[in-house]
């Protein structure tokens, strides 16, 4: 059975000002697959997920999310469909409970997250340990990782993308945040695209690797 | 004694170079190199308060509402010429009609409400009340307008990753910004509620201080004060809260992205 295609990108290329940074690209993320884009600094792995994300859009080409184009969409509701993990964890002032539970602030209150939902959370990132009255930025790099995780997850969305995840993780913290991550995908059938320069260690989690370099897509 | 009332004459007024002749004394005396500057200050100082002087007594002459009506405008029009030349380095698109426009609500609310509930003038548009307040509702509106978007811009600067994160999980702009938008307007509503509760204790407000001067009963002289207090205030909530609605705006593209490039533009 062919698996159904999430997201296509056809000619999709993106500037900064003058500076391009996407050059053309085509490519397909399928349902329930773990793509890994690897490639050195500066060949636009971050501009590619962002666009995802509907953060930036593309400067042309065509990028469609379940057959639809991205700008005919509520980008508000896109965005809690395909969340995303920052390479540094943003962790504001507050508990863990309070850095949760942004959403809440914006929230209609019937629809507001509970703190059985953040527990629930919590616990699919490998944090059940850690109290959600607890000060979050005394939280260790990897917690903090994994707490931006558990946010986007309460989200519940369809596409999980991560944006070097381990990059400022030891070895072993790494390959922990990759494991939960490979493990996530299947457990919630989520749809995951990471990037990484960090080829070696990506390698033997995703189901599928491609390589960028300038703004392009480029055979290994 | 009697309540007297002293009349300074232009002789008096020159008499009063005598201070400035102090400072520059102790200008040069430490070397500082401002004289030039001081002196120039001291000229432009007379001639611009003196040829407000005769402006004002021709203007206050006119008994004529579209005369007074235009002037009110033609001062909030360069307020917000003013505004936008103090935040040039931004390129915030349509900075003008937003500073100008948050300044004239401004004006209309607080200004109707002075004439029309509290001093009850009448005409509606009597000159010797209606310009000195427009005047001071304007300046104040600019100069706080001014320090909120500076402050507001160095807010979204800061928190540049965290508001792009929320975005990412769903947030409207106005939600992103909220905690840099409320910092901002903290921070310029503060010194004024600050002056709230420090006024009388350490010197008496200058128009409080002019009018005593002008032979007004204190009582009187006070209450206009404490009414101008009151005016302060809330001439600084309505434009700051209007003009940082509109600004973040500004900032973001109709679908919902930081505009980083804009961002990053402002020095």
């Amino acid at each position: 059975m062919t698996p159904s295609t999430l997201f296509s990108l056809s000619q999709v290329s993106f500037k900064i000002g003058e500076k391009s940074i996407l050059n053309s690209i085509a490519f397909q993320v399928f349902q329930n697959e773990l793509l890994c884009i690897t490639g050195p600094s500066g060949a636009g792995k971050t501009s590619l997920i962002r666009l995802l994300n509907g953060l930036q859009s593309p400067s042309s080409g065509t990028l469609l999310f379940h057959g639809k184009t991205l700008s005919e969409m509520d980008f508000t509701l896109l965005r809690k469909k395909v969340g995303m993990v920052f390479q540094n964890p943003v962790i504001l002032e507050g508990s863990v409970r309070d850095n949760l539970s942004l959403a809440n602030r914006w929230a209609q209150s019937e629809s507001g997250f509970q703190d059985t939902d953040l527990m629930l959370s919590l616990d699919k990132v490998g944090l059940s340990a850690i109290p959600l009255e607890q000060n979050a930025s005394d939280l260790s790099g990897g917690e903090q990782q994994r707490l931006n995780l558990a946010r986007v997850l309460l989200n519940q969305p369809e596409v999980l993308l991560l944006d070097e995840p381990t990059a400022n993780l030891d070895g072993k913290q790494a390959d922990k945040i990759l494991d939960l991550v490979r493990d996530l995908t299947q457990s919630y059938a989520l749809t995951t695209v990471m990037i990484s320069h960090d080829e070696a260690r990506v390698r033997q989690y995703g189901d599928r690797i491609l390589y960028m370099d300038q703004g392009k897509f480029v055979s290994s | 004694m009697t309540q007297s009332f002293y009349i300074i004459s232009w002789m008096d007024v020159l008499v009063s170079f005598v201070l400035i002749a102090l400072s520059i004394g102790l200008i040069r005396w430490m070397k500082i190199g401002l004289e030039q500057s001081l002196i120039i200050g001291t000229i432009r100082t007379f001639l611009q308060l003196g040829l407000m002087g005769y402006v004002l007594t021709w203007f206050f002459t006119q008994d004529n509402w579209l005369f007074m009506v235009c002037l009110i405008l033609g001062m909030i029009l360069i307020a917000g010429f003013e505004g936008t030349r103090r935040q040039k380095e931004y390129k915030i698109p349509h900075l003008f009609w937003i500073l100008t426009g948050s300044i004239l609500t401004a004006v209309l609310i607080v200004l109707g409400i002075i004439l029309k509930f509290i001093l009850d003038v009448e005409p509606w548009f009597y000159p010797y009340a209606m310009i000195p307040i427009a005047g001071m509702i304007i300046g104040n509106a600019l100069n706080s307008s001014t320090l909120a978007v500076n402050r507001f811009i160095g807010e979204m600067k800061h928190r540049e990753h965290e508001i792009e994160m929320l975005l990412s999980l769903g947030a409207s702009p106005r939600n992103a910004i909220d905690d840099a938008m409320k910092s901002a307007l903290r921070a310029a509503l503060l010194p004024n509620i600050n002056g709230l509760m420090m006024v009388g204790l350490v010197q008496l407000p200058g128009v409080m201080t002019g009018q005593i001067l002008s032979g007004v009963d204190p009582l009187i002289a006070v209450r206009y004060q404490i009414m101008i207090m009151y005016m302060w205030i809330s001439t600084v909530a309505i434009t700051d809260i209007l003009v940082l609605l509109l600004v973040y705006r500004q900032f973001f593209t109709e679908k919902a992205q930081l505009k980083k490039s804009l961002l990053r533009s402002a020095l």
